[in-house]
C-alpha cells in the first residue's frame, strides 16, 4: 500500500500555547482514518496543517507526495476539506455554488456541467441545483458542502466533524456517502469526539491527546471485528447469583451493556454456549461480541481497561 | 473567465440589479440635466459636477468598501477556507475580487466619468481628470482591499476574527497618513508655495527633482503608479494567504521608490542632501505602517532569528520582518545626507538621525506591545504608550529644562544630538524588553 498522508515530527504553536508536539504517522490508500480525541486535543489543528492551510511551526506533512511547505497549492488541488464550521454562498444556486467549486479547482470548462451533476447525484441534490443554497435544511446544506469539497474527485478528503447538528437519518446519509467514496478508492479522514458517529465506516483509528499521538499510532479500529474471545449474552431470566454462578464455570464477566453481558472465557463458543445452558442458565441470546471503535480508543487510551 | 470573478459578477451585478441602478443614476441625470432649463453649457456643467460625484460616491466610496469587503464577507459566512483551498493562483484570486466585488460600483462610476470626460472635452475641466478619477478609484479598492487582506493576518496570528470595522479605520488612518505625509513641510517646500495645492487641485506646475511638470498630467500618473504599487501588494498579501512564499525584494524596491519620489519634491530647495534626508523620512513612516501591519507571530520571528543566526538566507529572506527594510533605507538615507553636506542644511540631517534613533525606539515599543499577552489589544497599547511618551514625556521634560529636556524625548532640532543620544538609549532599553517577550516560550499544557 502506498502511504497518502505522511506526517512526521509535526508541531504546531499558537501566539499563546503549542497545540501539537512532534506528530507522526502515515495514512495509506483508501483507508478511512477516524481522528478520535478529547475536545482541544488538536485534532483540528492537525487537519488545517495536513490541507495546508496553517504551517507548521516545525516538521513536514506530505500529500499524496506533495509537501506541503514547498507546494500548498498542489496539495489544494488533490484535497477536498472540509471544516467543523463552514459556511455556503447563501445567494447562489446550487448549481452556481458546485460550478464555482469545481471550476475554481481546475475542472476544465467542458468537465465543469458533469462534474456538478455527479457531485449532485453523490450527495442526493441532483433534484435542487435550482434552489438557493440559503433555502437548504441544515441536513441538506451539509451535503451541499460536501459535494463542494468533492467536486473534483479529490484523492484525499478531510472531514472534520461532519455529523455535528445533524439529524439520525442525515448521519446515515453521510455514514453511506463516506462508505461509497471510500469504495471508489478515496482516502479519507474524519475527526470526531463522539466515537459512536465514526464507527460505521473507519478502518483505522488515530489518536490524539493534548497535542500528542496516544495509543500506538494509527491503528485498526473496531469496525464489527471479534473482539478476542468475548462473547455477548442475554439471559432470559438474569439469576441474582449470576456472577457466583459464571465464576463457578470459570467465567468472567468483562462488562454489562444494559441487559447484554459480556462474558470472557478461553474456550470455544459452542463448548461454553453447553456449560452456561447445563448450569441452568436460559440464554436468550449469544453472540460472538464485536470490537467497536470505542473500545479500541479506550484500550489505546487506558490499556487494560477491555483488553 | 476565471472563476472568482464570475462568482463575484453572480452576486453583485446580476442583470436586474444593475438595471435598477442604472435606472436610478438615469432619473438623477435627468433631474440634474431639467434644472439647466435648456441651457446646454449649464447643463454640461451640472452633469460634469453631478458625474464627479457620482464617480467619487460609487467608485471611490462604494468601490472601495465593496472590495475591502470581498475579503472580508468570506470570513464572517466562514467561506474563507474553502476559496483559500482552490486551486486558484494568487493573481486570479486578486484581480477576480478586485473586479468582481466593484464591478456595479463601477458601472455606476463610470456613468458619471463620461459626464466629467464630456465636460472636460467641451469646456475648461481637466481632461487628464479621465485618467486620474479611475487611477484613484483603483488605488483606494486596492488599498482597501490590502488592509483586509493585511487585517485577516494579524487577526489569525491574535486569534480573533477580522473586522470591518477595522479595515475601515485603517483606510481612514491610511488617508490620514497620506494627506500628513502630503502637507509635510519638507513636502511642501520642495513643491514651491503652491506645490501642495497644484498637485492636489492640479493647477499649475509641479516641481520634482529640478523639473517643472504640468500638475495635471503628474497627478494622474503618479496616481497610476502608486495604485500599481497597490495592486502588487494586494497580490503579494494574497499570496501569503494562500501559503505561498514572498522573496523580499519587492518591499525594498517599492521604498526605494517612495523615497525617489517624494525626495524630488525637496530637491529644489536643498538639493541631494535635503531629498534624501525627505526620502528617509517617507520611508521612516512607512516602517510605522508596517510595524502596526504585520500579524504578532513570536513563531515566525524566532523562525527568522534562527534561520539569520544559520545564514540561511532561503529561508531567513521570505521570513524578514517588514520593519527591517525601511529602518535599514532611513539610516542608509540619511548617512548618505551627512555625505551630501546634510550636516550644514540648518541641522535637518542631525535631526533626521535623531529620528531614526527614535524610529528605532519606537518599533521596539510597538514589539513590546503587540508581542505581549494580549496582542489583540497591542495596538492600541502600543499607540497609547507612544503619544504616553512624545506628548506626557515632552512636557515633562520641557518643565525641567526647557528645550533640551523635550530634547530628551522627541527629536527635536534645538539638540538632534541630545535627542539621538537619548533615543538610542531608550530604543535599546524598548528592544531588551521586546526581545526577552518575543522569546519566552510558549505554555506547553
Amino acid at each position: 500500500m502506498t502511504a497518502v498522508i505522511e506526517v512526521e515530527e509535526v508541531s504546531y504553536d499558537y501566539p499563546a500555547a503549542r497545540a501539537l508536539f512532534g506528530v507522526s504517522f502515515t495514512v495509506e490508500a483508501g483507508v478511512v482514518l477516524a481522528l478520535v480525541g478529547p475536545n482541544g486535543a488538536g485534532k483540528s489543528t492537525l487537519m488545517r496543517c495536513i490541507a495546508a492551510l496553517d504551517a507548521p511551526t516545525e516538521g513536514r506533512v506530505r500529500v499524496a507526495g506533495l509537501d506541503v511547505a514547498e507546494d500548498p497549492r498542489g496539495v489544494h488541488r488533490v484535497i477536498g476539506y472540509l471544516p467543523d464550521f463552514f459556511g455556503l454562498y447563501e445567494e447562489l444556486t446550487v448549481r452556481r455554488a458546485l460550478t464555482y467549486a469545481a471550476r475554481s479547482r481546475g475542472v476544465a470548462p467542458a468537465a465543469t456541467a458533469q462534474a456538478v451533476a455527479r457531485a449532485a447525484g453523490r450527495v442526493d441534490l441532483t433534484d435542487r441545483l435550482d434552489q438557493r443554497a440559503g433555502e437548504l435544511s441544515r441536513g441538506l446544506r451539509q451535503r451541499l458542502a460536501i459535494a463542494q469539497t468533492i467536486v473534483h474527485d479529490p484523492k484525499v478528503l478531510i472531514l472534520d466533524e461532519p455529523a455535528a447538528g445533524l439529524d439520525p437519518a442525515a448521519r446515515r446519509s453521510l455514514s453511506q456517502l463516506i462508505l461509497a467514496l471510500a469504495a471508489e478508492g478515496m482516502t479519507i479522514m474524519v475527526s470526531s469526539h463522539i466515537l459512536a458517529e465514526l464507527e460505521d465506516y473507519s478502518t483505522s483509528m488515530l489518536m490524539i491527546q493534548d497535542g500528542r499521538v496516544a495509543g500506538g499510532g494509527v491503528v485498526a479500529a473496531g469496525g464489527g471485528t471479534r473482539d478476542g474471545t468475548r462473547v455477548a449474552v442475554v439471559f432470559a431470566e438474569t439469576p441474582a447469583d449470576l456472577d457466583g454462578r459464571l465464576a463457578a464455570l470459570d467465567v468472567t464477566i468483562e462488562r454489562r451493556d444494559g441487559e447484554t453481558v459480556v462474558l470472557a472465557c478461553d474456550g470455544e463458543d459452542d463448548a461454553l454456549l453447553a456449560r452456561l445452558i447445563g448450569a441452568g442458565l436460559k440464554v436468550k441470546s449469544f453472540s460472538p461480541a464485536r470490537r467497536t471503535l470505542e473500545d479500541a480508543y479506550l484500550s489505546e487510551v487506558r490499556p487494560g481497561a477491555r483488553s | 473567465m476565471n472563476p472568482e470573478f464570475q462568482r463575484n459578477l453572480w452576486l453583485e451585478a446580476a442583470p436586474r440589479r444593475a438595471a435598477w441602478a442604472i435606472l436610478t443614476l438615469g432619473l438623477i441625470y435627468l433631474a440634474v440635466g431639467m434644472l439647466a432649463h435648456g441651457d446646454t453649457d449649464r447643463m454640461i456643467s451640472a452633469l460634469g459636477t453631478a458625474g464627479g460625484a457620482v464617480f467619487f460616491l460609487c467608485a471611490l466610496v462604494w468601490g472601495s468598501r465593496a472590495a475591502g469587503q470581498s475579503v472580508l464577507t468570506e470570513i464572517a459566512e466562514r467561506t474563507w477556507d474553502f476559496q483559500r483551498l482552490s486551486a486558484l493562483s494568487p493573481w486570479a484570486m486578486t484581480w477576480g475580487k478586485l473586479a468582481g466585488a466593484t464591478s456595479l460600483a463601477w458601472i455606476c462610476g463610470l456613468t458619471g466619468l463620461v459626464f466629467v470626460g464630456l465636460r472636460a472635452l467641451t469646456q475648461d475641466g481637466d481632461p487628464w481628470a479621465m485618467l486620474f478619477l479611475p487611477a484613484a478609484a483603483l488605488f483606494f479598492q486596492t488599498l482597501s482591499l490590502s488592509l483586509a487582506l493585511i487585517g485577516v493576518r494579524k487577526a489569525r496570528a491574535e486569534g480573533r476574527a477580522a473586522r470591518a470595522g477595522g479595515v475601515l479605520g485603517g483606510l481612514a488612518l491610511a488617508i490620514v497618513l497620506l494627506l500628513g505625509v502630503a502637507s509635510s513641510s519638507g513636502f511642501q517646500r520642495g513643491a514651491g508655495l503652491g506645490g501642495l495645492g497644484a498637485l492636489i487641485g492640479a493647477r499649475g506646475e509641479v516641481l520634482w527633482w529640478g523639473q517643472a511638470y504640468a500638475a495635471g498630467p503628474f497627478r494622474a500618473l503618479a496616481t497610476l503608479a502608486f495604485a500599481a504599487w497597490a495592486l502588487i501588494c494586494a497580490w503579494r498579501l494574497m499570496r501569503l494567504e494562500l501559503q505561498m512564499r514572498n522573496t523580499p525584494l519587492i518591499w525594498p524596491l517599492f521604498l526605494v521608490f517612495v523615497a525617489t519620489f517624494m525626495g524630488g519634491f525637496a530637491f529644489l530647495q536643498g538639493g541631494w542632501a535635503l531629498s534624501l534626508v525627505t526620502g528617509a523620512l517617507a520611508v521612516a513612516l512607512c516602517a510605522y505602517a508596517a510595524a502596526f501591519s504585520e500579524p504578532a507571530d513570536r513563531v515566525r520571528l524566532r523562525q527568522f532569528a534562527a534561520a539569520a543566526i544559520r545564514l540561511d538566507l532561503v529561508r531567513a529572506g521570505p521570513l524578514t520582518p517588514a520593519t527591517l527594510a525601511p529602518t535599514l533605507l532611513a539610516a542608509v538615507l540619511v548617512a548618505a545626507s551627512f555625505a551630501a553636506g546634510g550636516d550644514n542644511l540648518f541641522g535637518r540631517a542631525p535631526q533626521a538621525a535623531a529620528l531614526i534613533a527614535f524610529l528605532l525606539r519606537d518599533l521596539g515599543i510597538i514589539a513590546l506591545f503587540r508581542f505581549g499577552p494580549r496582542p489583540q489589544r497591542g495596538d492600541f497599547g502600543a499607540i497609547v504608550a507612544l503619544a504616553v511618551l512624545y506628548a506626557v514625556g515632552g512636557s515633562l521634560g520641557a518643565a525641567f529644562a526647557q528645550g533640551l529636556g523635550a530634547a530628551l524625548f522627541a527629536p527635536l532640532p534645538n539638540a538632534p544630538w541630545t535627542s539621538f543620544a537619548s533615543g538610542l538609549g531608550q530604543a535599546l532599553i524598548a528592544w531588551a524588553l521586546a526581545i526577552r517577550r518575543i522569546g519566552a516560550p510558549e505554555k506547553t499544557g
